[in-house]
């Protein structure tokens, strides 16, 4: 009985010290994957923004005006770097799960459409300038705050600091979801004023998707 | 009693303060109807906005286009410049009030240097180096709570603690001491409109943005409002206890799987 306790012992002992052994390579795996993981999601976001920056400079250096040539790279623009669908749910707010499949998808559509016409609008006041990157920090998993300046080469115009919030939903590319100017979220403007006019026209959805048409139509 | 400015300026806070108490005073939306929680005035308020708005057409953005198309850039530049400089004292002030002395004694210097060109030239190294601070800050700073959303006639969007704070800055600024026919109290007087004309010809895309763009001009101006003032108080003061952040409003959305 001493024996085979002894033995006991001895198997437990050498049990503990494999689980201790195991659970500290497995501390150790996840302790050094998580920054590992983080700069990963870091460097996606930095690429993401620096290839965003540089398409932009591109139109904008063989930018002659065409209206219609603008918006097709703007599309291109937005269809390649920006998560439509992430922005469509984001600026619906609360009111989105209250909506069904086909306002999703007009509504989605109707959204594009506002941003491609904003861009297109203030495209020419990113004419001249010259973007740099300041630092960029992981916010959860799923997203990263890259922040930069934009300043104008000619020194007329005072600098604009810039924020992207960039999804980085790995193994799916990375993806712009927000743009914040002088720490305004562009998306939040957006979202609010959408809530604003759901709120109301008591509550329907369709009544936002109405109002977008329409403002789509006057312009 | 108007030709007297400091009169003016009596009647003008008088006539703010009274703005406040209407507004206040006035009934609220039902909350079912609110487009947003921080807003229970927003009927009177869309009436404010309507107001400031059609001021805005007629007045403002004319002559905000002339202003900007006929004043030189030096000019214009010396206009801003001389206007930071006036909001200085007012900036030493807060400063000390919320503990902040190195910032209180780089406001001061720079009053004191620039006052040389009456703020219209930047005698000072780097005039960015000093944060402007104003009583609405300083009254966060105290956890004085935000209060309601206001949309003041002539003034444009506020909360009541920042439009208290516009208040006590304006009383307590030593420029309104100086004494009528002086060349600064003359520019002292000025500056309101001044100011508006600057900041309207500096902002014009971004309000013609809104004003013509928007599907919802009011709301678009109270999120802008909400978000500027925001970050203007986390970067000095720090996050506040009742303000959501926009890393905040992220945080939800992940969090929420529809």
């Amino acid at each position: 009985m001493i024996y085979v306790h002894k033995g006991e012992t001895g198997l437990t002992k050498t049990r503990t010290w494999r689980t201790c052994v195991l659970n500290f390579c497995v501390f150790i795996a996840l302790f050094l994957s998580i920054p590992a993981q983080a700069s990963s999601q870091v460097e996606a976001a930095n690429r993401l923004i620096r290839n965003l920056v540089g398409d932009v400079e591109n139109y904008l250096l063989a930018d002659s005006g065409d209206i219609s040539k603008r918006t097709e790279n703007i599309t291109k623009l937005l269809d390649t770097h920006f998560d439509i669908p992430g922005i469509a749910r984001f600026s619906a707010g609360p009111y989105w799960r209250a909506a069904n499949e086909e306002e999703r998808f007009t509504y989605t559509q109707s959204i594009r459409e506002a941003l491609i016409g904003t861009i297109a609008r203030n495209f020419d006041q990113l004419v001249g300038l010259r973007f740099s990157l300041i630092d960029s920090q992981a916010k959860g998993k799923r997203m990263v705050l890259v922040r930069g300046i934009f300043r104008d080469k000619a020194g007329q115009r005072p600098p604009v600091s810039v924020g992207w919030r960039v999804i980085t939903p790995h193994p799916a590319p990375a993806k712009v979801l927000d743009v914040e100017i002088e720490n305004i979220s562009m998306l939040i403007t957006q979202k609010q004023e959408n809530i604003a006019i759901i709120r109301k026209n008591g509550g329907r959805f369709s009544a936002l998707i109405q109002a977008m048409k329409q403002r789509q139509q006057t312009q | 009693m108007l030709s007297n400015p400091k009169h003016f300026k009596f009647r003008f806070l008088i006539g703010l303060l009274l703005t406040a108490f209407l507004q206040t005073a006035c009934s609220s939306v039902p909350e079912t109807q609110l487009t947003d929680q921080r807003d229970p005035y927003e009927g009177v308020n869309r009436g404010s906005f309507a107001f400031n708005m059609g001021l805005d057409k007629h007045v403002l953005e004319p002559a905000a286009s002339t202003y900007k198309n006929t004043m030189p850039k030096t000019g214009q530049r010396a206009i801003e410049n001389h206007l930071n400089w006036t909001g200085l004292p007012s900036t030493t002030l807060n400063s000390t009030l919320q503990g902040r002395y190195e910032n209180a004694t780089l406001a001061f210097l720079h009053f004191a240097v620039n006052s040389l060109t009456l703020g219209l030239a930047e005698l000072t190294e780097d005039p960015k180096a000093v944060n402007s601070q104003d009583f609405g800050q300083t009254l966060t700073h105290l956890n004085v709570p935000e209060g309601n959303f206001l949309m003041v006639p002539f003034l444009g969007p506020n909360t009541s603690r920042s439009l208290t704070g516009n208040v006590v800055d304006t009383m307590t600024n030593p420029m309104s001491f100086l004494k009528a026919g002086d060349t600064a109290q003359t520019m002292q007087s000025l500056r309101p409109a001044v100011a508006a004309v600057s900041f309207r010809s500096k902002m014009s895309e971004a309000l013609n943005d809104i004003k013509y763009n928007s599907l919802d001009p009011y709301a678009r101006t109270r999120s802008l409002y909400y978000q500027s003032r925001a970050g203007r108080i986390n970067a000095v003061v720090g996050k506040p206890n009742n303000n959501q952040t926009n890393d905040d409003e992220f945080e939800s959305f992940f969090e929420d799987p529809s």
